[in-house]
């Protein structure tokens, strides 16, 4: 579903090579949990599979499209959260909600049970009329994750979701993670947080300096690392150098 | 360094960004099409210096042979500061308490009164700048003229220095005392608005009073007699009601080193000093009260009842959604509202309310009259012009894309193609600009009693001129945008996008009126000048229109937000 092919990135006029030649398929029906140290690179290839930067060389394929050649088809079957809860403070939830339901073209009755789900599972159906400048870093966090899941993607990109969401509100993603896979959808998701990777993840990619420095199953990770005890220990063997 | 030091020297840096534009010109190597740009533009403004110097230069061989150059100075004070006192305003109330930088210093060990004076500086800095290109001619060329010694060229800068102080610390005290007051309840929004409004109104009313204090209600051949007999008659006649307008001019016309002079200088230097101490002492009592209340919003406060029933909207709408979203953007931030919306608002009215009588006989109406009798076509290009001017001279078009800021992300993930995005903001910038339409054609009806026949093809030209100036202004932010603000205030008014589209629009109106007057002069009637031009702003405006949906397909990709 989601195809990464000899994908590369630099900043400064090739100064900073932030990703370098990327490779890595993730099938429908995946979690996919992307680690890597701070400046790794793993905001920049997030922010180059939806569309937001443009890769210095290299392709990358949604649901076999290219993302540049058929971007308004690609962008439509994907959702993305970012790392940063930046969303227009002056509209309130509700408004936020509509918004994102009109652009991706979200029946009326549709979004009218996901919202209600989802707000309702993350307490903020008492908040959602309320501007969101009225609301802590958790709950903007909370509004653009009710956004993606009320658009029903078959692709999901999440960057670093977990932050700022209280373990209720963690707990209640994760399930919606995997029955989101469960029905043949991607994830594809980038975490600071190694037992979220461990226990949710179907595989996982460790990039280091702009590179794919290990890729697999947990198993098969395990047996590319001298220290097998746990995910942290083989993070941190393979981004030491 | 001290903490203040430091503070001052981050904000500035901050709001100049001179750190990240070495760090894009000399590191990143990005952005140095802009360095000649930039030169162009000032080169560019050098014909219209030259033109103001030589009426300055007439100006004051016309006072100098009725004795009262020093008029000049006055006026130059007097205008200086009121200029920075209605400005300052927006300057102020951004800077102060919308910057988004305030909710990490609020958590650093400083005082409100070393916060607010980092802030202070920031607007000082920019107001000088504002001012240099009125201001700094005007003093040079009084001193040239008058062959002035060192001792002027000495005082001159100092009185430069101080002439903001003044009407900042004014505007800063009433600005404090406001938001304050304002800072309470739930409707903080609005009542920042109507706060706002009152001020400005204020400033406005203290700057007719002035005019009519200069003696521009009327001519009076006993006054002006009365005037010119006595060396300071000018000079007491424009400063009577702003006395500091008279002692800088008393410590810059007679120097430092006599009696009036120095008098003068400590008279001036003293309230500007006293006023700035006690703007720092009511910041430091009153600018926390305001700022905090404004950030307790996001601690949550009163919620939603449970159970309420939302409406969602009945199918997709992409091009109504973004328009939704610009609007409601716009009209939901202050500082936005109060730069765009209300200023094509105000901004035709400002002109109406003028001092001037508005009766037949009064200058400005009969000068209408008598251009509208004698010349129908130059009466029609001139309401065209100062319609588009009122509609398009908002930079509400020019910061289009800029005022999205970190958010534009979501324009760049949302499943909507550029052209119906930058469509919906094309809608969204000509409503503000038909407001700014209809504003100037009540005042071209009701101010200036225009024929129908003089302000509806004045009508019928602006409209698509102002669609054309529309594109153009929405091209220039798209080919820049500013997206790493940390004030609303540098999203529109201090954003450099906004001025580069101004002086294309004017360049371009100044290029239209030219075309107009050619084709007046080329012995066609009105009726065919009147529809060549039509279909020239129409072509224009549909060229226009065109080029920006082909320009937004190339553009949007490469913003990297």
């Amino acid at each position: 579903m989601i195809e990464i092919l000899h994908v590369s990135k630099s900043y400064n006029k090739g100064a900073v090579r932030a990703v370098d030649d990327l490779t890595l398929t993730v099938p429908p029906g995946e979690i996919f949990g992307f680690l890597g140290p701070n400046g790794a690179g793993k905001t920049t290839t997030i922010k180059m599979i939806v569309g937001i930067l443009k890769p210095d060389g290299g392709t990358i394929r949604i649901g076999g499209l290219d993302n540049r050649l058929e971007a308004l088809r690609t962008k439509a079957m994907t959702a993305y959260v970012p790392d940063e809860p930046e969303i227009y403070e002056r509209l309130k939830g509700i408004e936020y909600l509509n918004f994102i339901g009109d652009v991706y073209g979200v029946s009326a009755s549709d979004r009218r049970s996901r919202v209600a789900r989802w707000l309702d599972a993350f307490e903020l159906s008492r908040a959602a009329g309320d501007p969101i400048q009225t609301y802590s870093h958790g709950m903007r966090q909370k509004i653009i994750l009710t956004a993606a899941l009320m658009v029903k993607p078959r692709v999901l990109v999440l960057d670093e979701p977990m932050v700022g969401l209280d373990p209720r509100s963690s707990h209640l993603l994760k399930e919606a993670l995997r029955a989101h896979c469960d029905e043949g959808g991607t994830l594809f998701f980038s975490t600071h947080i190694m037992e979220v990777a461990e226990r949710l993840c179907d595989r996982i990619g460790i990039i280091h300096k702009g590179r794919l420095a290990a890729f697999g199953t947990m198993a098969e990770l395990q047996a590319q690392a001298k220290d097998k005890a746990s995910l942290e220990n083989i993070f941190l063997e393979l981004t030491e150098k | 360094m001290s903490p203040t030091a430091a503070l001052i020297k981050a904000a500035l840096n901050s709001n100049f960004g001179w750190s990240a534009v070495r760090h894009r010109l000399l590191v990143q190597k990005r952005d140095r099409w802009m360095v000649p740009l930039i030169a162009l533009a000032v080169v560019s403004v050098v014909p219209t210096l030259v033109l103001y110097v030589r009426l300055l230069s007439a100006g004051f061989d016309m006072l100098q042979s009725l004795g009262q150059e020093k008029a000049m100075l006055t006026l130059a004070v007097l205008s200086g500061q009121l200029i920075i006192l209605i400005f300052g305003l927006f300057y102020l109330i951004a800077t102060f308490y919308f910057s988004r930088d305030l909710e990490y210093l609020l958590a650093l060990p400083l005082k409100p009164s070393q916060i607010m004076l980092s802030k202070f500086s920031v607007v000082l800095v920019n107001e000088y700048l504002t001012i240099a290109p009125i201001i700094l001619p005007l003093l040079i060329v009084y001193g040239v003229k008058r062959r002035a010694g060192l001792g002027y060229w000495l005082v001159m800068p100092l009185s430069y220095l101080l002439l903001p102080v003044i009407p900042l610390t004014v505007a800063g005290i009433a600005v404090v005392g406001m938001m304050r007051l304002v800072n309470v309840g739930r409707k903080k929004d609005l009542l920042i608005i109507l706060g706002s409004l009152v001020l400005i109104a204020a400033a406005f009313f203290l700057q007719f009073g002035l005019s009519r204090a200069a003696g521009t209600s009327g001519p009076d051949p006993q006054k002006i007699i009365s005037l010119i007999a006595s060396p300071d008659g000018l000079v007491q006649s424009i400063g009577r009601r702003f006395p500091p307008a008279i002692w800088a001019t008393r410590f810059l016309h007679n120097g430092l080193f006599t009696g009036t002079g120095l008098a003068g200088f400590a008279l001036f230097a003293g309230v500007s000093t006293l006023l700035f101490g006690v703007l720092m002492a009511g910041g430091q009592r009153l600018f926390f009260g305001g700022l905090v209340g404004l950030s307790e919003r996001s601690g949550g406060g009163r919620r939603s009842k449970a159970g309420r029933i939302f409406r969602f909207s009945s199918g997709p709408h992409p091009i109504k959604a973004i328009f939704l979203r610009e609007l409601r953007l716009m009209n939901r931030t202050p500082i936005f509202l109060l730069n765009g919306v209300l200023g094509v608002i105000m901004v035709p009215f400002l002109f109406a309310l003028m001092p001037s009588s508005g009766r037949p006989g009064d200058d400005r109406t009969d000068i209408m009259r008598l251009m509208t009798a004698a010349k129908p076509a130059t009466a029609v290009l001139v309401i065209t012009l100062f319609m588009v001017i009122c509609a398009t001279l908002s930079g509400v078009a020019s910061s289009s894309f800029s005022r999205e800021g970190r958010k534009f992300w979501i324009s760049k993930v949302i499943p909507v193609d550029y052209r119906r995005q930058v469509l919906a903001k094309f809608l969204h910038s000509m409503a503000i600009a038909m407001l700014g339409l209809g504003s100037a054609t009540a005042v071209v009806l009701f101010r200036l009693h225009a024929e129908a026949g003089k302000w509806l093809p004045g009508l019928a030209l602006a409209l698509p001129v102002t669609a054309f100036l529309t594109s153009l202004n929405l091209a220039v932010d798209l080919a820049r945008p500013l997206l790493d603000w940390i004030s609303p205030q540098k999203a529109m008014k201090q954003n450099l996008n906004v001025l580069i589209a101004m002086l294309l629009d004017l360049g371009f109106l100044f290029l239209y009126g030219l075309a107009f007057i050619k084709l007046g002069k080329s012995g066609l009637g009105l009726t065919p000048v009147l529809g060549t031009m039509g279909a020239l702003g129409l072509a224009l405006a549909g060229a226009g229109y065109a080029l920006l949906t082909r320009f937004a397909l190339r553009r949007y990709p490469a913003i990297e937000a």
